[in-house]
């Protein structure tokens, strides 16, 4: 199937699904596509491999978007009309600016940059990895730099972590009970948390006997340190989200043809489509093909092999049709996992890419993958 | 090879790129561990099922040990039952754990300590580890089945990090011990899985390195999902003069599947070579089991390949593989 269609016009593409299936190769192939197309388009992409880094221009970490060369591309054999720019999500990166922009000033800046829990863990708490994909897309969608971005998400626990990052981000931030309790000191807080449980002093104390007070107290400034922050991330979780749900954007559930991944994927796709997320197509990657029917001869095969000037023709022989059984038993496998993910989402748009003999980590595999998706 | 063999270490711990085959490998070497005679816990961490489903679908529990197979059982651990546990430990009154775990405040804190899921998950895997009933352990082997690398990682060292963190009190003290333990090369183990591609062999490359530099102790690589040893170079050229006498037909098709068969081979042979090098610690292979779906036997196969290396198999019950 040709996702092209399907993608036209779009300025937001959200590739998400199971762990280890392909969507960094998925996104990347997309994106050089619809380049190829003629678009501007930026792909975010989470940890490529290295060569797959090198091809698309990242060698080096960054988290700005660099360009791919063109002339790579063509010698990928892809005629390239419009551009692709690729970049690396960092979530550190993105944090830190995210709080340089926000705070509400330099000293409060400075407070949280410094602020022993913030070093340690701004890199993955709560979601911040997937929370960070989200802003870096809005951020990219607000420059309006870029006709379309390709998001690849990152590898979560459960993909729809993903969905709900920004939420979660937003009531850690908040942490409004956490921090009128630690604030006993000022008279706001002591009235408010009073107002709010009157158990508050044993909460306090029973976390304080658990944690020591000093990590009580680091954890209490660093979320204090958030304070008139809030704000800002609200409106932007409430923008992505709007984005999100438009008409600009599409989403693929990617999955390769294995039970886990594809009961991942139903569920993706189920709760995309309930939350009305505008959830485009399947992409089942990896699915090995189903070698023609009709087994050889093994006495023909063997002589033909001998003639070719095998050694031992029929030993040979006997590896080959092993080969050849094996092909179809994992053809056959596959293709009923595709059948199944079919009937379960009652025929959705699907695009299969074929596994390829090499992992896709060149521009040239790419483009294979591309073939596959937006011009098959 | 620093270290006892894996399975004689009591916790085995089973990292790698999502979709690798972690829990097949986990599964695998608990099969291994119970077959030994150990008394083993097959734990997984991030409730994902695949456990469930390799063990005929028998529910794994995640308030008591679920009997797998003889000697094999297996738990779920979810953390935010871990953290109500834990509280019932430390503060062995009812009513407060009831305070704390009904209190937005708390609720805002646990969303906000960083680490504190992985901490709990962590500090009840160690609790299962050390837990003695009637002046001996429970179990003698956990294995357990970790979330894909970057979330694997971040929870075997939340003990060390928290340990930094927090300069006094019982969570520091604890955080010492579980991070003592699970730093320790006799008592900790962590199989770093990898597949014959380009990308898992990276990441396990890197997931090794990354382990050494935290002072975690990677104890063994497995190469999983290796194809049969079937073809040599000779039989490469032979194959495509035939194919190129005969390209249409049957036999065409069977020369076909056995040239890439015979190309996989290849590759496949220079990606172990690239593990073994990267990783710098004994590679055990399994092979790719051609199935419709992998189940109990073949989970069973797997357990027989790891059972013949050294560097996994607990002293004294090595079977030639
Ligand atoms: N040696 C093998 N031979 C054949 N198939 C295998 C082998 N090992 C694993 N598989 C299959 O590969 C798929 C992925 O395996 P598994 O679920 O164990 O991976 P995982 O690393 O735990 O994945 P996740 O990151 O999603 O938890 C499963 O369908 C499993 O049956
Ligand atoms: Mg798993």
């Amino acid at each position: 199937m040709n996702l092209g269609p399907v993608l036209a016009g779009r300025r937001v593409v959200v590739v998400c699904g199971a762990g280890g299936v392909g969507k960094t190769t998925v996104s990347a192939a997309l994106a050089l596509g619809l380049a190829a197309e003629g678009r501007r388009v930026a792909v975010v992409t989470i940890d490529p491999a290295r060569r797959l880094a090198t091809a698309l221009g990242m060698a080096g970490l960054s988290d700005e978007p660099r360009r791919v060369d063109p002339a790579a591309a063509r010698d990928a054999g892809l005629d390239m009309r419009g551009e692709l720019w690729a970049l690396q999500l960092d979530p550190k990166a993105t944090f830190d600016r995210l709080v340089t922009r926000y705070a509400p000033s330099p000293e409060a800046r400075d407070r949280i940059l410094a602020n022993r829990i913030y070093r340690h863990f701004s890199g993955t708490v709560a979601g911040a990895q997937e929370y960070m994909a989200v802003e870096r897309l809005h951020e990219l969608v607000d420059e309006e730099r870029f006709e379309c971005v390709v998001l690849d998400t990152p590898p979560a626990q459960n993909a729809l972590d993903f969905l709900d990052a920004p939420e979660r981000m937003g009531r850690f931030i908040e942490g409004k009970g956490l921090r009128l309790l630690l604030a006993p000191q000022t008279k706001a807080g002591r009235l408010g948390w009073k107002a709010l449980h009157a158990g508050s002093s044993m909460v306090l104390s029973l976390l304080e006997r658990l944690t020591g007070g000093q990590l009580l107290r680091d954890v209490s400034e660093f979320l204090q340190s958030f304070d008139g922050m809030y704000a800002g991330f609200r409106d932007r979780a409430a923008a992505v989200r709007t984005l999100l749900l438009s008409e600009e954007a599409r989403f693929l559930v990617v999955t390769g043809p294995e039970p886990e991944p594809v009961a991942e994927a139903v569920m993706l796709w189920d709760h995309l489509a309930h939350d009305r997320y505008p959830v485009a197509a399947v992409v089942v990657n990896r699915v090995h093909p189903l070698p023609p029917e009709g087994d050889p001869d093994p006495a023909a095969l063997a002589a033909a092999l001998t003639a070719a000037g095998a050694g031992d023709g029929a030993h040979l022989a006997g590896a080959a049709l092993e080969s050849l059984q094996d092909a179809r038993t994992v053809g056959r496998r596959d293709h009923d996992d595709v059948a199944e993910i079919r009937r379960t989402l009652d025929d959705p748009p699907l695009a299969t890419v074929p596994a390829l003999p090499d992992d896709p980590v060149e521009l040239a595999g790419l483009a294979r993958v591309t073939r596959e998706l937006v011009t098959a | 090879m620093t270290g006892p063999p894996l399975l004689d270490r009591r916790l085995c711990f089973v990292l790698g790129k999502g979709g690798v085959g972690k829990s097949t490998v986990a599964a695998a070497l608990g099969l291994l561990g119970a077959r030994a005679g150990r008394r083993t816990l097959l734990v997984e961490v991030a409730a994902r099922r695949r456990l469930s489903r390799l063990f005929a679908g028998a529910a794994i529990g995640a308030d008591r040990p679920t009997e797998l197979a003889p000697g094999l059982f297996g738990l779920s651990i979810e953390a935010e039952r871990a953290m109500e546990e834990y509280l019932d430990m430390q503060l062995k009154v009812r009513p407060l754990v009831d305070l704390l775990v009904k209190s937005r405040a708390f609720h805002s804190f646990a969303a906000a300590a960083p680490g504190l899921p992985e901490l709990v998950t962590l500090g009840k895997i160690w609790e299962l580890a050390t837990h003695v009933e009637d002046g001996r352990p429970v179990w003698d082997v956990l294995v357990v089945d970790l979330p894909a690398t970057g979330h694997g990682i971040a929870l075997l060292e939340v003990a060390g990090r928290v340990h930094e963190l927090a300069a006094s009190g019982p969570i520091r003290e604890q955080s010492a011990k579980i991070a003592e333990v699970v730093g320790h090369p006799a008592a900790t183990g962590i199989a770093v899985v990898a597949r014959p591609e380009e990308l898992a062999v990276t990441e396990a490359t890197e997931a090794v390195a990354a382990l050494r530099e935290k002072g975690l102790p990677a104890a063994v690589a497995v190469m999983n999902g290796v194809c049969a040893r079937r073809f040599t170079p000779e039989d490469v050229p032979v194959l495509e003069a035939a194919l190129a006498a005969t390209p249409d037909g049957a036999a065409a098709t069977a020369v076909r599947a056995a040239l890439a068969h015979a190309h996989r081979e290849r590759r496949e042979q220079g990606q172990s070579a690239q593990l073994a090098e990267g990783v710098d610690l004994p590679v055990v292979e399994l092979p790719e089991l051609i199935t419709a779906r992998m189940d109990l036997d073949g989970v069973g196969i797997l357990a027989g390949a790891l059972g013949a290396s050294p560097a996994v198999a607990p002293a004294g019950t090595r079977v030639a593989g």
